[in-house]
């Protein structure tokens, strides 16, 4: 059954050329230089330092670091971070 | 844009929150939607958020389920404020009966100026406006309108012919215009118009009296022209004597013009001094050395500080000199003799008085001596020398030979 909704999703990503992030539940990420960074469907926050910050995904973690991090704003589905931002890196589910 | 007015009224904190479960407590709160922002960490164990004062009481229940401890570090916005304010109270009060006082105070005359009023006696204009209720200490709300003031007040005062009423401020300005009333003519006492000059008349009009010479005639000084007194010698009225007469006048005028003419201009080459002047005693700051010129022109400005009729003892002088040359230039005895006659003509036309004609213009002699041109000329002038004489006792009849 799961595996027949994931093929119907992109399926329609495919035919109707829907936004990928709309439809697959992954993250839709902004960045702008290394400065800031938009982060949208994300599903909370695991670990927050000021080199680090580990949020959950429907399938997987996002893990930014950099150095002197702050969240600017934070929103069920959203994050507004600011700081250097050093690397992204997506831990896929196993 | 953010509405930063509405931010600063509803208030927020600073806050650092102490506890090792801080990413859940982060969750909770965004799930409860609980606005956080500026969240970092600054140590393994303690972060530090900016919170609405009205979600930090929404946030405590949070807080304790997840076993962390909060701390304020900073308070803003307007609730606080008034936290303050209430504190300092007395402050308060007086700050805002300072405002009301102003206001209070600004609606009211303090001053009534009285422009243009110069037949008008102002006590006049002053008094007409304290009965149309402009004085000062009045109350501006109470007065009525300036354009049924100024109506009124025009009531009140028929001599001016307009009058503007204009609240400036605390000021209430009353500008009178005045009707301008021709000054009636000054009643003349009997008078006759008598010579003031020898001359020979050359024109002759009377208004009022009878003309006592002809054109061409010559007149002595003190001879009636024109006489006051009308009718024979049974029937006589006396009036005063009008008319203008004009007559012929002879003059010399000696004039002597050198024929050397020393003329200074400005070289263009200038220098500013500055002195402190202490009493008597002047003191050049600058410049260290100063020019000297032979021939200069000097203009001196002083600045002195102070207030109304005190002053202070230093006085800052600025001095410009300006450098002069000298040139002589020789000139021609034409232009001498034209330049005499210049002056003769000036001289002449200022002793003949207002109105004067040169009618004619003589050179009688011209004398080169000592390096300067005599000249005398000859003129004949055409100038009113008609003069008052009041009739004082009854006078003889006047007869055509004179009195």
């Amino acid at each position: 059954m799961k595996r027949w909704s994931r093929r119907l999703r992109h399926l329609a990503v495919g035919i109707l050329d829907l936004p990928q992030d709309v439809v697959l539940e992954v993250p839709r990420i902004t960045m702008i230089g290394h400065l800031q960074m938009y982060i949208e469907n994300h599903r909370g926050v695991l670990h927050f330092t000021d080199q680090e910050l580990r949020l959950l995904l429907t399938n997987g973690q996002l893990l930014v670091n950099g150095e002197q991090l702050v969240i600017r704003a934070i929103l069920p589905e959203e994050v507004l971070l600011e700081g250097k931002i050093g690397g992204v890196k997506f831990l896929q589910k196993p | 844009m953010r509405n930063l007015m509405k931010e600063w009224l509803k208030g927020h904190i600073t806050i650092t929150i102490r506890g090792k479960r801080f990413e859940r407590l982060l969750n909770l709160a965004v799930r409860e939607g609980i606005q956080l922002w500026n969240i970092r960490r600054i140590a393994p164990d303690i972060g530090k958020c900016d919170i609405w004062i009205r979600d930090y009481f929404r946030l405590r229940p949070l807080l304790r389920q997840t076993g962390c401890r909060s701390h304020v570090e900073r308070r803003e916005g307007l609730p606080f404020w008034l936290i303050r304010l209430r504190m300092r109270a007395g402050f308060t009060l007086g700050a805002v009966l300072f405002l009301v006082g102003l206001y209070m105070m600004s609606t009211f005359v303090w001053r009534v100026e009285i422009r243009g009023a110069q037949q008008i006696p102002a006590y006049q204009v002053q008094q007409a406006a304290e009965k149309v209720g402009i004085k000062e200490g009045a109350w501006k709300a109470k007065l009525k309108e300036t354009k049924v003031l100024q109506r009124e007040l025009l009531n009140l005062l028929p001599q001016a012919s307009w009058i503007g009423v204009e609240l400036n401020g605390t000021k209430a300005i009353i500008q009178v215009v005045e009707r301008q009333t021709q000054e009636p003519e000054k009643p003349l006492g009997p008078r006759n118009l008598i010579a003031k000059k020898r001359a020979v008349v050359h024109s002759i009009v009377a208004e009022a009296g009878k003309s006592m010479v002809r054109v061409n005639q010559f007149v002595d000084k003190g001879q009636v022209l024109i006489s006051g007194v009308l009718g024979n010698e049974t029937r006589q009225a006396l009036v005063a004597a009008r008319g203008k007469v004009e007559g012929e006048v002879w003059y010399v005028s000696n004039v002597s013009v050198p024929t050397t003419r020393t003329q200074y201009h400005l070289t263009g080459q200038q220098q500013e001094l500055y002195y402190l002047v202490l009493g008597s005693y002047a003191v050049r700051l600058w410049p260290f050395e100063a020019q000297s010129y032979a021939q200069s022109r000097t203009t001196e400005e002083r600045y002195q500080a102070g207030y109304a009729q005190y002053a202070l003892p230093i006085v800052w002088k600025k001095v410009i000199q300006q450098e002069m040359a000298v040139e002589k230039k020789e000139i021609g005895r034409d232009e001498a003799v034209e330049t005499a006659k210049r002056f003769a003509r000036m001289d002449v036309l200022s002793r003949a008085g207002k109105g004067a004609i040169i009618q004619d213009e003589k050179v009688l002699h011209v004398k080169t001596e000592n390096g300067k041109v005599y000249l005398s000329i000859h003129y004949s002038v055409i100038e009113d020398i008609a003069a008052e004489q009041p009739i004082v006792a009854r006078p003889p009849v006047p007869h055509p030979s004179g009195n």
